[in-house]
């Protein structure tokens, strides 16, 4: 590719998108030498990148019913271990049989696993027991997998972060207004930054269209149509990590039969739900799912109808009918990459969706060999054994001694969010180390780190990249401590105070559904503060 | 039942009353996080007045407006003496903001910008004090260990202060000063050739756990029983009256009274209690008054007015708590317990104060008639 006199404006590949899928193939086509641009109208991972279980599927799940699945799930979790080692848990799974289940579904269930490659091994309940003490002690049955969980807003940050170390360029809190189009061939987009206010477009040959459930609005600005069906999923947090294994319903997949540990939190889920695709960008949490996620989730792990709930949330799945079914019916939970081209006639356009989280690295390869072909580049990938940054060392203990000779608690949270990155926290004085979320240990260093080279503008942005306001207060004292931050090193006080109401706004809407107990007493407490103490 | 502002109040106007009596607190209250401001309440009644003065509070009334921690104004009457009032949201010219270094809770550049859209100069300087860093070595710098710190240090820090001043006629600091003693805040206006304005940090504050400092030592020197890191679990009630109640610490051993007053706070402060499925009154069980339907109890913007914090357990008109529609003879509760289910007390500190006087001046007057009751039944006899 020519790299002289071009216009800054004109990329090889744009990527719209955020989300781990775009991140990922923004990645990838950074690392084959392409010159990319990836727009997002929101933030990184605002969509179902976020709003998931977190969980590194070992493929367990879909071995019965769905043997491609399954082998694609093994075939990246091995891979995701190699290359996101800071952003994975590898705690293993268990799936286990209740009084009520079939015991004889356990062995249907394991000869799928293997037959899909993946090391199902069947355990006596009583060591089940042993080693997930939080286990229901009544399961009849138990059988051990390799699951473990993964960070998404940290996958996406890596992936986002890797592109841009390869020259990518990503503009956040940019939406597509509109394609530059002449004759069938797109040429680039409108956009609007909804911060700035600021108009601009952009040149590409190829634009790859990685949207998730909102693709189909995409593909509505260019005129082509592709069938999306928004399921939505809710899930709960709980406060504690009540769980160190994940946790599964031996049984044919149903509603919340799924509890992951993440972090200090734990995530039960998830429900699915037909909704609307106008209701996508508002998806709530009903008191009846909130009663089934808990009555359900208690049958994993008695101990949660006891354990404080930090959040409820839902996601919405992209699923996408096959081409030629109208009607909906066969729908594929598998990956789609649609060419535009050969589809619609179309040229410069590509969608790709379906998939999964656990599947990101495969659909970016995918697509991108799809963006290579279309340029005539022919470089072979090397995501699945290139680490991601932060991911250099496997253990994070090992990083943060590294780092600092005697880290304490903080530093080693600090390390095992942000991999081998964490060398690059600034601690160049002896106030960098103060904590600003108590909750997550998170530090002055880490934001400010996270400030300056992360693309972070308001404290949503902030949170998913730190975690700072994740943790049992929900934002209630750190909020004003690092909007404190943001204000400083955007010269912009305003702007931080109303950034300051949408972030309780954000926490609050998590909150009510599920508003009895410590939550309600935390929330009548941080609503006091905010109005009657701190006057906002 | 209850330490914090209303309990104080009810138990030291009893105490002076002659009535003996005892406070059973968890300890933290709603004082911790007072503002300093007494909402809801306007001139201060000569007997709040006498009280507070008696326990060596400081307070000051005027109607206007005061400045909030994120550089906003808000309306406020009486206040504690930290607090001051300003007719109109603008009170100099050229503002000196003053902050420690390393510390978050206190939000200087958020004031900095209120007041400049108010035509105020401002200037922040950042004290960077090696007796601080023992307040950090303990753990986080917070508003109270920073105040301890300032109370052996409070000197010094005026004498930098006076260093830093150029021509502002204002000096800003956060709110960490005279947690031991109430005289300092103002010993270090008169240091300063300035006007200065203390305002609030992030709760825990610093006024208001002097102030819950102060009214203790205040209820104990008038004789009073404090039992701290105590709560009430259960009450032994027969007929609408209630004879004893059970404590956590005390086990069997019950206190018995003529009276009982119940100032345990809101949620949060645990003198309600919520589940899925409805919010109660775990002491006595009290009859509380809030739609089954839990979507009801919530307004999903966060700034809005939440219904649920206004629920409130059910009082007779002379504050008798209501139990299965019976109000209990000898039980009154007063403060946040009483939700918005007596708007026409107010609410917050406001609320506090008159639901407690209210309910202490029913004790007074029953005990009073219970007595002439008595002394006309000696005579008859």
């Amino acid at each position: 590719m020519t790299r002289i006199h071009m216009n800054p404006n004109e990329f090889d590949v744009i990527i719209i998108g955020g989300g781990i899928t775009g991140a990922g193939t923004q990645r990838d086509c950074a690392m084959r030498g392409l010159r990319t641009l990836l727009v997002e109208r929101s933030d990184i991972a605002t969509g179902a990148t976020g709003r998931n279980h977190g969980l590194l599927h070992s493929g367990s799940r879909y071995a019965v019913n769905d043997a491609e699945s399954a082998e694609e799930c093994i075939r990246e979790n091995r891979i995701l271990r190699q290359i996101a080692a800071h952003c994975i848990d590898g705690t293993d799974g268990l799936f286990i049989t209740l009084p009520e289940d079939d015991l004889g579904y356990q062995q249907t269930f394991v000869d799928a696993c293997r037959k899909a490659g993946i090391g199902a091994e069947i355990i006596d309940p009583e060591l089940a027991k042993r080693l997930e003490p939080s286990v229901n002690p009544e399961l009849i049955g138990a059988v051990r997998v390799p699951d473990g969980s993964v960070d998404p807003f940290r996958l996406c940050a890596a992936n986002m972060l890797d592109a841009k170390l390869h020259g990518g360029q990503v503009r956040l809190h940019t939406e597509v207004t509109g394609f530059i189009r002449e004759g069938n061939t797109l040429k680039g987009i409108h956009t609007r930054n909804h911060q700035s206010g600021e108009e601009a477009d952009y040149y590409a040959p190829v634009i790859v269209n990685a949207c998730g459930i909102w693709g189909q609005h995409i593909t509505e600005l260019a005129g082509v149509k592709v069938g999306m069906y928004p399921a939505k999923g809710a899930l709960l947090i709980f406060a504690h990590r009540v769980n160190n294994m994940v946790i599964n319903r031996c049984r044919k997949p149903s509603n919340a039969d799924i509890l992951v540990p993440g972090d200090t939190v734990c995530v039960i889920g998830t429900t699915s739900t037909r909704i609307p695709f106008e209701e996508c960008d508002n998806v709530a949490v009903t008191p009846d799912e909130v009663t089934l996620l808990i009555t359900e989730g208690a049958k994993l792990a008695p101990a949660l109808s006891q354990t404080r709930i930090l959040r409820a949330y839902a996601g919405v799945r992209p699923l996408v009918s096959a081409d030629n079914d109208p009607t909906g019916r066969n729908i594929s939970r598998g990956i789609v990459c649609l060419d535009h081209e050969q589809r619609d006639g179309l040229k410069g356009l590509i969608t790709i969706t379906g998939g999964k989280l656990m599947t990101y690295r495969l659909m970016a390869e995918i697509a991108t060999d799809l963006v290579c072909q279309k340029l005539a580049v022919d470089k072979a990938c090397t995501t699945a054994v290139t680490p991601l940054p932060g991911s250099e060392e496997k253990s994070y203990e090992a990083v943060a001694q590294k780092v600092w000779e005697a880290p304490t608690t903080a530093q080693k949270a600090a390390a095992s969010r942000m991999g081998t990155r964490a060398s690059r926290i600034r601690s160049s004085n002896r106030y960098d180390d103060d904590l600003i979320c108590e909750c997550e240990e998170v530090s002055v260093g880490e934001i400010n780190a996270a400030i300056e080279r992360m693309d972070v503008s308001t404290l949503t942005d902030l949170r998913r990249r730190t975690r700072v306001g994740m943790g049992t207060c929900q934002g209630e004292f750190c909020a004003c401590r690092a909007a404190g931050l943001l204000a400083k090193a955007h010269a912009c006080i305003d702007r931080e105070r109303k950034d300051l109401a949408d972030f309780l706004q954000e926490r609050w809407k998590g909150n009510f559904p599920i508003g009895w107990g410590d939550t309600l007493r935390e929330a009548e407490y941080t609503q006091w503060i905010y109005k009657h103490v701190l006057g906002i | 039942m209850g330490g914090g502002l209303a309990g104080m109040m009810a138990g030291i106007a009893l105490q002076q009353a002659g009535q003996n009596t005892a406070i059973v607190s968890q300890g933290q209250n709603a004082l911790h996080f007072f503002s300093g401001t007494f909402e809801s309440l306007q001139a201060p009644p000569v007997r709040l007045a006498e009280l507070l003065s008696a326990a060596g509070i400081r307070v000051h009334y005027r109607e206007g407006v005061r400045l909030m921690p994120l550089g906003t104004f808000k309306e406020a009457a009486l206040s504690l003496d930290d607090i001051d009032l300003f007719p109109v949201p603008r009170f100099g010219k050229r503002v000196l903001i003053v902050n420690f270094l390393g510390y978050h809770d206190f939000f200087s550049s958020f004031l900095a910008e209120g007041l400049e859209n108010q035509g105020m100069e401002c200037r922040i300087r950042f004290l960077n004090l090696q007796e601080l860093d023992n307040a950090k070595a303990n753990g986080e710098m917070r508003s109270v260990q920073i105040a301890r710190s300032m109370d052996r240090i409070w000197e010094k820090v005026v004498q930098e202060i006076r260093l830093l001043l150029k021509d502002e006629d204002t000096v800003i600091l956060p709110q960490v000063f005279g947690l031991s003693d109430v005289t300092v805040p103002g010993r270090i206006r008169q240091a300063i050739p300035a006007r200065v304005v203390f305002v609030g940090t992030m709760p825990p504050s610093v006024p208001g756990i002097r102030t819950q400092i102060l009214l203790r030592r205040r209820f104990q020197l008038l004789g009073g029983t404090f039992l701290m890191g105590d709560e009430a679990v259960r009450a032994h009630e027969y007929e609408g009256v209630v004879h004893s109640i059970a404590t956590h610490n005390l086990d069997a051993h019950y206190l018995e009274a003529d009276n009982f007053i119940l100032a345990t706070g809101g949620l949060f402060s645990k003198g309600l209690r919520s589940n899925p499925f409805q919010i109660s009154e775990p002491v006595l069980d009290l009859d509380i008054d809030h739609p089954e339907d839990r979507n009801d109890w919530y307004n999903p913007t966060f700034s809005a007015e939440q219904p649920y914090m206004g629920y409130g357990v059910k009082t007779d008109e002379k504050l008798h708590a209501v139990k299965k529609g019976e109000a209990l003879k000898n039980v009154y509760a007063v403060g946040s317990i009483l939700g918005n289910t007596r708007p026409e007390l107010g609410s917050g500190a406001g609320l506090a104060i008159r639901s407690a006087f209210a309910a202490v001046d029913e004790i007074l007057r029953s005990a009073q008639n219970d007595k002439s009751a008595q002394n006309g039944k000696e005579d008859y006899v």
